[in-house]
């Protein structure tokens, strides 16, 4: 079974100077529409959308609190999206970030709890983000194998992989990481203070933000000013001419997906290190999905990943106050999320000449 | 020359002024045509000649920009090609039209609708079977189109034409250009019956001989424009018709020097008693003994889908032999493409467009996948550095190559060609495999490629060429091998050998 | 406890069957629709409150049909008329399903139907062992069984399956043939998305008799696995459906006897099998995929 996923890659260049402009106006547009078509959903529940966005957006810029709240929520959609954003340079489409992160938070909260607990932060923390990453690779690394020697399509692996790495998280803080003060609450023990990321004054902010921006500049640079990059993009373009130019395109897909993996794992580290301090079955939910989504909604390209990322972030917050303020409930923003990409996904032809 | 009123009287179909143009290019002018009941039809051109949107516009594919064609004498629009089939026009396409996965039965069901929504099975396969004895075309009803080889599928196509209800009028396009020669005799007595029934009959060709053979009227085309007719009873004259199809500027010769000589040159490449596997498991080629020289064009000639895909594809490393032994200067190889692309193979897809083209890259991008290095700039490609050599190329130079920053997705099929093989003659490779340099190409072009590929044995390239034109293979090689019922057979010299009987090797093998 | 099993692979492979028999139709004619699990939960959600609202489960089984439907035209559109990747289209159309149903489903979540019963079919139901296994189930699985069949028939033996296998390989030859491939698939991706929609019925109206917020728990994905595992043949399908039936019925088994065993690996087991059944028949043979599926259609369609 090999099902190509023709033109996913789309290359850097395809925007011409003079045709920018246009293009630009009408991805604005393109990204008002579901805005609207929402509303429309909104106003059949009784809510006036004008007042909703209104509130929407005063809650994340109003304050220093709600603004660190979106970019808490921007960090890990970051990771995942370059999770998705990077194997689908290579012509891979992984949708396993969700179980990635989950794997993730599940090394690093197990070196945290077991191993890192007297370390001091320099060296506790880069060994448990360390851990995260492997976590996330081990588990891509299934998606990777069975692509790679059974040749199975990564895309129904890797979601598969989801349940079951949803699952093993389960099965964990209900078992061998369960917190013996917990009263049975399905939790782990609580990571050392020394353990946990720097965070802003005021705000829940924490460090997250800025190792999630640094991996976007790292992907970005090694996709367009490296061999290996350039490599990469040839393989995701046309694998039959990656083939014929003497690349090793097993290797490559195998490797590409384990640093898929590793960045998905690093967005579970920094959701225990920076937010939650200790794994729940609810650790990182959703994320994987977010950041898949950001990677399409931003062409995957590394770049513009951070502005899609941000977008969904802020809506993932407007969401809860969604919740809370009018009684919807908060996974009715995946409606807006995906008619948002909807637009994308049936407009991107256009667009991307 | 205008057609008379009482010849168009006993014409099943007749155009009068038909033009197509796409963007400047003029790609049929001002065609008048008429084809009879009971009568072969040959229009006759090079490649490029524009008959082949001629024949899309018979067919109903494209949409004629001036002209007009009447059927019994009335005004009729073709297009799109289910009208056309539904007045009568049957079309036997090149690359046939059809489902490799299907069986034969399925696939003439596709097109022959008889109503009702329930397959009659039975009645069709006895329908199948009449038509197949009637006219020697036989084929199993039951077999899957992936194993017919290629003379199974044209007459596949051939028998659904004829149970499509009402066909009145056969298009063949380049029909023989996949039959061996001693199919082609029997292609022939086919097309006789067909004209005995009442058919009429288009037949599409380069190939002269034919058209002495069997036509009974032939229209020259050149640059999309009719430079000769004739009837049999006028007189058909092989000279007349070349002038007609080349004009006055007739092309050079491809230039060989030193074809025969005597002294042993060096093997490069060498398979022992090697086999190899296809894609589903079953064996292509068994014990094959094959050795490349030094500065030798070696040419493999074969039905279609006898393996040559899969020898390519082992001698570049993308494939395994499951058993014997690949040398490349008495080294062995393992199945790694790189390591052969080290050891100086070069290789030219057979379908470049796909496998070679990266869509969004420029050609200049495109020459660091196996041509000129990929010299390193800190962490990147030093672009400067393979623009200059790219420039500087005296093979880019004579391919008329497109400007390096034009994007390789958008080239034409000549140019994406070009591209490709620049890039490997950039290498200076030591070993060529190319396959079907010329397939599809206008003639000029075509008449480039192989010159270059000369030029390039002669400087001490080893160059394997697959091609399905016995003529390139006859005019070009130094040795010519056959491969045949997953056998490796020859090689022979082309001197001591002709084009029949090489054709007999494609088709049955050594045995006789 | 195996009877119990075999009976639980029918009731809980149902869904999961009718859901990959639709996405074979789908892929057969060239789509691959990841979005079968939001027309699952939409059939789900839409049978559940029809039957809730008019008391008539067959009224539910149209109206969840239809949901599902209804779904599915959204990829059917995006991939066919906007040329949109299908993988990420239907990763899109997957979320979209779980948001809105989510919407629309609260009100639901505590409601109670009657839905569909078992119904022994009599006589037969009483062969010892085998009767209990086979002909004690809700009227869908029935009707499900029967689908087979017509399927295969369907397919592989009238015009109508000639057009549609033709549209999932080369949609040229179509073209030629005076077809509209884009129409064909068009159908195919929408009667696909009909199936599923029955399928998540059977979930909330016969199975489970309840609505829960994302109730489907990737049998979506699963089921589009399967026709994979099934080399886009029917009746393997429907084998590999009752497989992962028969694991998820384990579960409640085991877990009914108390048995050590922790339940996370128990509800690891269906997608472990489903993974392991995909590796098995990759290693094996090499599967034939239909030629043009998955492909980003390049959309006009020229001779």
């Amino acid at each position: 079974m090999n099902l190509q996923a023709d033109n996913i890659a789309l290359h850097g260049r395809t925007f011409l100077v003079g045709d920018k402009i246009k293009p630009l106006c009408l991805q604005a547009c393109v990204l008002l529409i579901p805005f609207v078509i929402f509303g429309v959903f909104l106003l059949f529940y009784g809510v006036n959308p004008v007042q909703l966005y209104i509130s929407m957006v005063r809650s994340t810029f109003g304050d220093l609190y709600g603004f660190g709240e979106v970019l808490l929520k921007t960090t890990p959609i970051l990771l995942t999206g370059l999770a998705a954003a990077l194997p689908a340079r290579a012509g891979l489409i992984n949708v396993g970030g969700e179980g990635q992160l989950a794997i993730g938070a599940l090394f690093s909260t197990w070196c945290a709890v077991f191993y890192l607990e007297r370390f001091p932060s320099w060296a506790g923390i880069p060994l448990m983000l360390a851990a995260g990453a492997l976590g996330g690779a081990v588990w891509a690394g299934i998606t990777a194998f069975l692509k790679i020697k059974g040749k199975l399509n990564e895309t129904i692996t890797s979601l598969l992989l989801n349940y079951v790495a949803t699952f093993t998280v389960g099965l964990f803080v209900h078992g061998l990481l369960k917190d013996p003060k917990s009263f049975n609450w399905p939790f782990s023990p609580e990571i050392a203070p020394a353990l946990r990321l720097p965070v802003v004054d005021g705000t829940r902010l924490h460090a997250g933000i800025a190792i999630a921006l640094a991996l976007v500049l790292v992907v970005w640079f090694i996709l367009y000013k490296t061999r290996i990059g350039f490599r990469i993009r040839v393989l995701g373009s046309n694998y039959l001419a990656a083939e014929r130019a003497g690349f090793k395109v097993n290797k490559m897909y195998f490797w590409v997906l384990i640093a898929a993996g590793a960045l998905a794992g690093i967005a579970g580290m920094i959701e225990i290190a920076g937010i939650e301090g200790r794994l729940r079955p609810t650790t990182g939910v959703n994320y994987g999905y977010l950041g898949f989504l950001a990677a399409w909604m931003a062409w995957n390209h590394p770049l513009r990943l951070a502005v899609s990322a941000f977008v969904l972030g802020m809506i993932s917050v407007a969401g809860n106050s969604l919740e809370i303020g009018s009684g919807l409930p908060s996974s009715s923003v995946y409606i807006l999320m995906a008619l948002v990409l909807f637009f994308m996904l049936g407009s991107g032809r256009r667009l991307k000449r | 020359m205008k057609v008379t009123r009482k010849s168009a009287d006993t014409c099943i179909l007749r155009t009068e002024g038909l033009t197509k143009r796409f963007g400047s290019l003029i790609a049929n002018k001002e065609i008048d045509l008429e084809i009879k009941p009971g009568s072969i039809h040959a229009i006759l051109g090079e490649n490029g000649a524009g008959k082949s949107t001629l024949m899309k516009m018979l067919y109903g594919v494209y949409e004629p920009d001036g002209g007009k064609i009447y059927m019994d004498g009335e005004v009729v629009s073709l297009h799109p090609p289910i009208k056309a089939k539904a007045k009568g026009i049957g079309m036997v396409f090149q690359d046939f039209r059809l489902i490799p996965a299907m069986t034969v039965l399925d696939n003439i069901a596709l097109a022959v609708s008889d109503g009702g929504w329930r397959l009659k099975r039975k009645q069709l396969r006895e329908r199948i079977l009449k038509v197949s004895a009637k006219y020697g075309l036989s084929v199993d009803p039951d077999a899957y189109v992936w194993q017919l080889d290629l003379g199974e599928r044209q007459r596949l196509e051939i028998v659904k034409v004829l149970l499509v209800p009402g066909t009145r009028i056969i298009i063949f396009d380049e029909p023989t250009s996949v039959l061996v020669p001693q199919e082609v005799e029997s292609f022939l007595r086919m097309l006789d019956l067909l004209r005995k029934d009442g058919y009429g009959i288009v037949l599409i060709t380069h190939k002269i001989n034919e058209v002495l053979a069997c036509a009974d009227q032939v229209t020259v085309l050149r640059s999309g424009q009719i430079t000769f007719r004739a009837t049999r009873e006028e007189g058909l004259e092989e000279e007349a018709l070349i002038a007609a199809m080349m004009g006055a500027g007739t092309l050079k010769p491809v230039v060989k020097h030193a074809g025969d000589a005597k002294e042993e040159r060096q093997t490069v490449l060498r398979i022992e008693r090697g086999t190899i596997i296809g894609n589903h498991g079953e064996t292509v080629l068994k014990d094959i003994e094959l050795s490349l020289k030094q500065g030798e064009i070696t040419g493999v000639a074969g039905i279609s889908g006898s393996g040559q895909r899969e020898l390519a594809e082992t001698l570049f490393g993308l494939r395994g032999l499951s058993s014997g032994r690949l040398t490349i200067d008495g080294k062995e190889m393992t199945a790694d493409t790189k390591s052969f692309m080290d050891a100086g193979v070069s290789f030219v897809s057979e379908d470049p467009l796909r496998e070679s083209v990266i869509p969004g890259f420029t050609i200049l991008e495109h020459m660091v996948l196996d041509g000129i290095p990929m010299k390193p700039k800190r962490a990147g490609i030093d672009w400067p550095y393979v623009r200059r050599l790219l420039e500087n190329s005296e093979e880019a130079r004579a391919l008329a190559l497109a400007d390096a920053d034009r994007r390789a997705d958008q080239l034409s099929g000549g140019n994406v060609q070009r591209m490709v093989l620049a890039r490997a003659l950039i290498r200076q490779p030591k070993i060529l495999i190319i396959s079907y340099p010329s397939r599809g190409l206008d003639i000029g072009t075509t008449h480039t490629i192989q010159q270059q590929l000369v030029t390039l044995a002669e400087r001490g390239t080893a160059v394997l060429l697959f091609s399905e034109d016995l003529d390139e293979l006859f005019k070009l090689s130094d040795r010519l091998i056959v491969l045949s019922g997953k056998r490796l057979l020859g090689p022979y010299r082309p001197s001591e050998t002709n084009a029949a009987e090489i054709g007999f090797r494609m088709l049955k093998g050594e045995s006789a | 406890m195996i009877a119990d099993i075999l009976t639980g692979a029918f009731r809980s492979g149902t869904s999961v069957m009718l859901a990959s028999q639709g996405e074979l139709i789908s892929e057969r004619a060239g789509v691959i629709n990841l979005g079968t699990e939001g027309s699952m939960l939409a059939g789900a959600l839409g049978g559940f409150a029809v039957t809730v609202w008019t008391g008539s489960p067959w009224l539910g089984v149209l109206a969840g049909g239809c949901c599902g439907l209804v779904i599915s035209a959204l990829h059917a559109f995006l991939v066919l008329s906007r040329n949109a990747n299908q993988l990420a289209t239907g990763l899109t159309i997957l979320f979209f399903g779980t948001g809105v149903t989510s919407f629309f489903g609260r009100g639901f979540v505590s409601k109670e139907i009657v839905g569909f019963n078992p119904v022994p079919v009599p006589y037969l139901s009483d062969i010892p062992f085998l009767g209990k296994i086979l002909f004690d189930h809700d009227p869908l699985t029935y009707i499900s069984i029967l689908l087979v069949p017509c399927l295969w028939y369907l397919l592989f033996r009238t015009r109508l399956g000639i057009i549609l296998r033709a549209a999932g390989e080369r949609e040229e030859v179509l073209f030629a043939n005076g077809f509209n491939p884009k129409l064909v698939r068009y159908a195919a991706v929408m009667a696909g998305g009909f199936l599923a929609g029955v399928g998540g019925v059977q979930l909330s109206v016969a199975y489970t008799h309840s609505w829960v917020e994302n109730m489907t728990q990737g049998r979506g994905v699963v089921a589009v696995a399967l026709v994979i595992f099934a080399s886009w043949k029917p009746e393997r399908a429907m084998f590999g459906a009752y497989l992962f039936g028969a694991a998820q019925a384990l579960q409640l088994t085991v877990q009914q006897m108390k048995l050590p065993i922790s339940p996370f690996f128990l509800f690891m087991l269906p997608y472990l099998l489903t993974l392991a059944a995909l590796l098995i028949v990759e290693l094996r043979q090499r599967s034939r995929t239909p030629e043009a599926l998955g492909k980003v259609f390049a959309g006009n369609s020229n001779g």
